[in-house]
């Protein structure tokens, strides 16, 4: 069975105006590193928001570990949400609270009101974060205010936010296009790796094709909200590439 | 195995980062409760002992005093459009004169055009901070005192308590300009009047214009209850009807009040759109 | 060479299409009508007030006159009274618990007013609109004259009274607040499945808390302006002895409460400085 299944998604943001995304079809499985490709305001963003709801889709379904989401009721979906962790291209931290808080933040679909309110985690949480914050080479930072660390740094906070939750799947929304070209690749490196090692299958959108064919399996390409390209990264040449961007990229 | 090491190594970390969240939570609650204590211990000065309970009588009984006020005398009406005129018109002759006397009151308190700043500068922010400290009531009272009954004084009321906010907005207007169009008109020869209008003014004109409508939409609430001590317009009809004990005449006032004050914020949306 | 210069460039037209005015039809012409029936306004303003422009510079002598008589010197004895003090003592608390219970409904009003932030944009929004809007238009002293007639002379009308003038005051100051931020931690909070009062606390107070400590400090400051006249409705505080000097024609004593109020009102604006201060360098 597969994690993902995206069915017929349509997406358009205002009655009348053009639709985003016409119709996307396409399946995510256990082991893969998904990457989605296409110039800018093909709908990439919009996609994967519409994975985890934040952006609802007009029609369509979509099946996550085979229970349908798209008809799902607001407290069943934060359940849902919980399941599905997700890193931002802008980071999306809390800048005023500490890199700690940040990470337990995470949680915050497990843990009740009042105990969010004055900010009180398990002592298994607290580890976890402890843990994860470490393998992202950030234990030294664990106090710092999250605006006072460099961009690289935020992202790693991301991960570890987005991993705490213990998900089945990771939504990347340009993970790297905020940062400079050596600090992506680390970052790429470090989130397939603890993907690998938490086996948690991740569907990335990604500005760089580059990075999508050194750190992919699977790549799908949209151009203009149409699914123009679906399969594996080998299968993916040159022909195709130009075909999704109107150019030469490689 | 790696994971192993990493869980002993936050084993110790685990406990000093508990106990350090838990001594600020600690902390943040016991300052909490002592302002707790304090409020707790004003409210039982201020209106536990001062409350004349048995005068007021239960829950039901205040619910049904205010439930007298539930209702409108349409009788009134057709007598509130003069006052509700008079109400509207104190409040902008109100605010023109105060637009007025500001102009001294900017020039003197924005740093960089007073014109002698250890003297002038105090001046200006005094008289802005004495507009503002004064609450417009007092200021009524005053002119009424002075100047007899009738809208006059509430409309020098009106004008003296709007100095503090325009003239502070202003200023600071003032004090944030660009500095490179001033070079540039200064450089072509013209004179002070000149280098005013045509490359401060411009500058400050839409923050200014914004800042004098929302105090006149504030001044039109103001002028409403001057009538209160004496100035004209609603207030002395609002006065009139809780003297003879007509509630549903006091809520048609409220009611009236509300109206122009919409009225008010009608006029200064569109104005505004136009002017910036 | 100067000659294919000028040839390349294109000769100055001099057309009518080109022509460039100041005064635009009908733009010109609409602003033009519109300043004209403002100063018809203001005219017909004050034929109809009955305002004597004449003998105003008059009056202005009068007034000096007024002053220096009969308002002069101020009977600093009278303020010195214990139960003046007292008085004093009792506008600083029900200004501050007015303050303090209006920030405390504040908060969900603020909230609720706030167009991205409302549980319910269809039914929550406009009705926590309509109530703030609603508190803020009635003015402070028709609060106060409201809840003494409903509840009778002192100071829990005076409470009310400020709680509901500063709810509508600070209400939409929060909500301007709460629109203004930035909605990416939001985004980030709601897709980890945390609730709407969970986003709140994790996602939007931590953005605006250095705000809404300006907007409270702001909010006290109003609070005590309007705390030290409430008593002259009979709402408590040092306002009824105002009001009492006022009826009596005590001249000097009204002179020397309200330098009383002038000095409290001063010490307050400076301590609100210095606090403003202290959170401008928080941030």
């Amino acid at each position: 069975m597969s994690v993902l299944e995206v069915n017929e998604l349509r997406v358009r943001y205002k009655a009348g105006s053009p639709e985003i995304l016409k119709g996307i079809n396409f399946e995510v499985e256990e082991n893969d590193f998904f990457a989605i490709i296409g110039p800018s305001g093909a709908g990439k963003s919009t996609l994967i928001r519409c994975i985890n709801r934040l952006v609802e889709p007009n029609s369509g379904k979509i099946y996550f570990k085979g229970n349908e989401i798209t008809g799902m009721s607001n407290r069943q979906l934060r359940i849902v949400r919980r399941d599905i962790g997700m890193i931002f291209q802008e980071f999306n931290l809390i800048d005023r609270m500490s890199v700690m808080d940040n990470v337990l933040s995470g949680r915050l679909g497990y843990t009740g009101n009042l105990r969010s309110f004055f900010k009180i985690f398990p002592r298994k949480e607290i580890e976890k974060a402890l843990n994860l914050l470490d393998r992202v080479g950030l234990r030294d930072q664990v106090d710092k205010r999250a605006d006072e660390l460099s961009g690289g740094q935020r992202q790693r906070v991301g991960i570890a936010r987005a991993l705490i939750q213990g998900p089945k799947l990771l939504l990347l929304d340009e993970p790297t296009s905020s940062l400079d070209p050596k600090i992506s690749r680390e970052i790429m490196s470090l989130i397939k790796e603890m993907a690998k090692e938490l086996n948690v299958p991740c569907l990335c959108n990604i500005h760089d094709v580059q990075l999508a064919m050194e750190f992919c399996n699977k790549i799908i390409g949209i151009k203009d909200g149409v699914k123009m390209f679906d399969g594996s990264t080998e299968s993916l040449n040159k022909q195709k590439l130009d075909e999704i961007y109107l150019m030469e990229v490689l | 195995m790696k994971s192993d090491q990493l869980l002993t190594n936050t084993a110790i970390n685990v406990d000093d980062i508990l106990v350090k969240r838990n001594r600020d939570k600690v902390s943040q609650s016991i300052f909490f409760m002592v302002m707790m204590a304090l409020v707790l211990w004003s409210v039982n000065v201020t209106i536990i002992k001062d409350t004349d309970w048995e005068r007021m009588g239960s829950l039901g009984e205040v619910l049904a005093s205010a439930g007298r006020f539930f209702g409108i005398d349409f009788s009134l009406i057709p007598n509130l459009f003069e006052p509700a005129i008079e109400t509207f018109m104190i409040s902008c002759l109100g605010t023109l004169l105060g637009v007025i006397i500001c102009v001294p009151a900017i020039w003197f308190g924005a740093l960089n055009i007073t014109p002698f700043k250890p003297i002038t500068y105090p001046i200006g922010r005094f008289m802005m901070t004495m507009s503002r400290s004064i609450h417009e009531i007092v200021w009524a009272l005053f002119f009424v005192a002075v100047l007899g009954l009738g809208a006059l004084p509430g409309i020098f009321a009106i004008a003296v308590r709007s100095v503090g906010f325009i003239a502070k907005m202003s200023a600071e207007a003032i004090e944030d300009i660009e500095l490179g169009p001033l070079d540039a008109i200064r450089a072509t020869g013209a004179n002070r009047f000149q280098v005013l209008l045509f490359a401060i003014l411009p500058q400050v004109l839409p923050q200014v214009i914004g800042v004098i409508l929302f105090e006149w939409e504030i001044n039109i609430r103001r002028s409403a209850i001057l009538g209160l001590v004496g100035a004209g317009g609603l207030g002395l009809v609002f006065f009139r009807q809780m003297n003879t004990y007509n509630y549903h005449g006091v809520t048609t006032v409220i009611l009236a009040i509300l109206g122009i004050i919409i009225i008010g914020e009608i006029v200064s949306h569109f104005t505004r759109k136009r002017m910036i | 060479m100067m000659d294919s210069i000028n040839k390349r460039t294109s000769p100055i037209k001099t057309t009518s299409q080109t022509k460039w005015k100041r005064f635009k039809y009908p733009d010109s012409y609409i602003s033009y009508c519109l300043w004209i029936s403002a100063l018809v306004f203001i005219a017909f303003s004050i034929e109809y007030l009955n305002i004597p422009l004449s003998r105003l510079l008059g009056m202005m002598g009068r007034m000096g006159d007024i002053l220096a008589n009969r308002y002069y010197p101020p009977d600093i004895e009278y303020i010195m009274d214990i139960d003046y003090a007292k008085s004093i003592l009792e506008t600083i608390q029900m200004a501050y618990l007015g303050a303090l219970f209006g920030l405390v409904a504040t908060v969900p009003l603020g909230w609720f007013s706030s167009f991205n932030m409302t549980p319910s944009r269809r039914y929550v929004y406009p009705v926590a609109r309509l109530i703030t809007m609603s508190c803020r238009a009635v003015h402070e002293m028709i609060w106060a004259i409201l809840f003494v007639s409903i509840l009778g002379f002192g100071m829990f009308s005076g409470v009310l009274a400020l709680t509901f003038f500063c709810a509508g005051f600070a209400g939409k100051l929060l909500a301007d607040e709460i629109e203004a931020i930035d909605m990416n931690p939001v985004e980030a909070i709601r897709a980890s499945g945390a609730n709407l009062f969970q986003v709140m606390i994790y996602a939007v107070f931590p953005q605006i808390r250095v705000a809404f400590t300006g907007i409270a400090i702001y909010t006290w400051d109003v609070a005590f302006r309007a705390a030290t006249v409430v008593g002259f409705f009979g709402a408590g505080g040092m306002g009824w002895y105002l009001k009492r000097n006022v009826l009596q024609i005590e001249t000097e004593r009204v002179t020397s409460i309200l330098l009383s109020i002038l000095v409290l009102v001063l010490i307050s604006e400076i301590l609100s400085a210095l606090a403003r201060d202290r959170v401008m360098r928080m941030k």
